[in-house]
């Protein structure tokens, strides 16, 4: 009898309790969700794919397609790095086909070491993995370090410098 | 109009000679209005009923004004055929009472007095019944009320107090559900928490540099940097990597120098974090003064202890096939 008089109550009280429990779990993922943290790290995150895409782009050439290596090239870049590209155009050209080399690149790791979200800069370093094949003979593969700077651009962020890790520092 | 006025009259037939006798005294018909109704209502006879008397009412004040111009007795009489063929075996009744004895006009008023205090009473007693044995309901359930209600806890009882359990159940699932996606929401820190990720780049470069560089004078500085900064799995990978150095070293007076040109966090959250490495390495052969130099990449996986970065895990990019076998054995 007693029993029964307290299984309302108690679970009434668990009830309520619970619903407290699952209103303030609701209200932590919320506050979780939206705050300028998360922005920025997507923000990063961002910069990191662009990065990693833009220099494979870089360190990809197939003399066979070479103008539509260079294409793409110069979609994934602004400013300096775009220029320079347009004026060693030809020239660059030129040299590939010459050399009748395939150079296909992935990147095996990257990270970003500066963003100014604010500013739309950041900075960020890969190891590319460079396989170099010539139109007769043995591949050749490599790892190098490349270090770039990027731009936000009102389509994007963008390549605007790039170059190797230099080994006197930074 | 006239089937309605009809069905009544069997079903209450009290009512109707008490409503027929009011309609006798112009004056009386007013509290005849009510009486009737209420005896209606009380009886439980249904709305169509009440309004059937109401119907039969104002008749009755119909007649009642009629009677105002002629005879009472003669309306009585007359009036109920004239009204009605409409309530004929009532009003017939009536009507044979009252021709047969003239007497009965009292008796109409002592009913009417009946009716209009004692109408009351005898609604009470019609409804005495049904009323009494309500109240004794109301009364056995009174008494009964803790019985009744364990009762019903009992056949309802364990319903409510289930679908409470089974909602705060829900009500939990959902929160923990909702926790699970606020700690999913941990994002990556590298860089977010600047102050963090100069740590851990700092603490994690300054581990590799000093484990991996070397002086054949001063031995121990290394060793013990090798113990403290670099705990487990990379202290198996740097005992690998670094073993034939250890054991040339002492011969060729090496000097070994390496330092971090470029680093990078990959990822940083709470107590771990993956820091990407550019190392230049330079050896400095003191028998003859040669030095060379050489690059590596490296991925470094830290874990904060006590306070400080140490590195757990070691991951050289592009190195020799012999030493990824070494490695590879940790």
């Amino acid at each position: 009898m007693d029993v029964r008089r307290w299984t309302l109550p108690v679970a009434a009280a668990l009830a309520v309790l619970a619903a407290g429990y699952a209103l303030w779990a609701g209200v932590s993922w919320w506050s979780a969700s939206s705050n300028d943290s998360v922005a920025f790290s997507r923000e990063r995150e961002e910069v990191l794919r662009v990065g990693q895409v833009g220099i494979a782009n870089f360190t990809t050439l197939d003399y066979k397609k070479v103008d539509e290596d260079l294409t793409r090239w110069l979609d994934s870049s602004t400013g300096e790095l775009r220029a320079e590209i347009e004026d060693g155009r030809d020239k660059r050209r030129k040299q590939i086909e010459d050399a009748k080399t395939v150079t296909v690149s992935r990147v095996l790791d990257a990270s970003v070491t500066e963003l100014d979200a604010r500013a739309g800069k950041a900075h960020l370093i890969a190891v590319v993995e460079t396989t170099v094949t010539p139109e007769s003979g043995q591949s050749v593969r490599k790892v190098n370090g490349y270090q770039t700077d990027l731009t936000r651009t009102d389509a994007g962020w963008k390549l605007s410098a790039l170059g190797p890790v230099s080994p006197g520092g930074a | 109009m006239p089937p309605p006025r009809r069905r009544p009259v069997p079903t209450t037939p009290t009512t109707r000679p008490r409503v027929a006798g009011l309609r006798k005294r112009p004056e009386q018909a007013a509290p005849s209005d009510t009486t009737p109704v209420e005896d209606a209502q009380v009886d439980g006879t249904d709305a169509t009923a009440a309004i059937d008397t109401t119907a039969l009412d104002t008749a009755a004040i119909d007649t009642s004004a009629a009677r105002t111009e002629t005879l009472p007795s003669d309306r009585d009489l007359t009036r109920p055929t004239e009204v009605t063929g409409l309530i004929e075996p009532s009003e017939d009744d009536e009507a044979e009472g009252e021709t047969s004895e003239p007497a009965p006009r009292p008796r109409p008023t002592g009913r009417r007095k009946r009716t209009g205090e004692a109408v009351a009473p005898s609604v009470l007693t019609d409804d005495g019944a049904h009323r009494a044995k309500s109240d004794a309901d109301a009364w056995a359930a009174r008494h009964n009320r803790p019985a009744d209600r364990s009762s019903r806890l009992a056949a309802s009882g364990p319903a409510l107090p289930i679908a409470l359990v089974v909602l705060a159940a829900l009500l939990v699932g959902l929160g923990v559900w909702f926790q699970n996606r606020a700690d999913g929401v941990s994002y990556n820190r590298a860089l977010v928490d600047s102050a963090g990720t100069t740590e851990v780049v700092g603490q994690t470069r300054e581990a590799i540099e000093k484990a991996f560089s070397y002086n054949f004078a001063d031995v121990s500085a290394t060793e013990k940097a090798a113990n403290e900064l670099l705990i487990g799995k990379a202290q198996c990978q740097y005992n690998a990597v670094f073993g034939p150095v250890r054991t040339l070293a002492p011969e060729q007076k090496l000097v070994v120098t390496v330092k971090a040109v470029s680093s990078g966090v990959t990822s940083l959250d709470g107590d771990h974090a993956t820091v990407l490495l550019f190392l230049n390495q330079i050896t400095t052969r003191t028998t003859d003064n040669q030095s060379g130099g050489g690059t590596a990449t490296m991925r470094v996986s830290a874990q904060r202890v006590d306070g400080r970065w140490k590195v757990d895990n070691m991951e050289m990019f592009g190195q020799s096939g012999d030493q990824a076998a070494e490695t590879a054995k940790c």
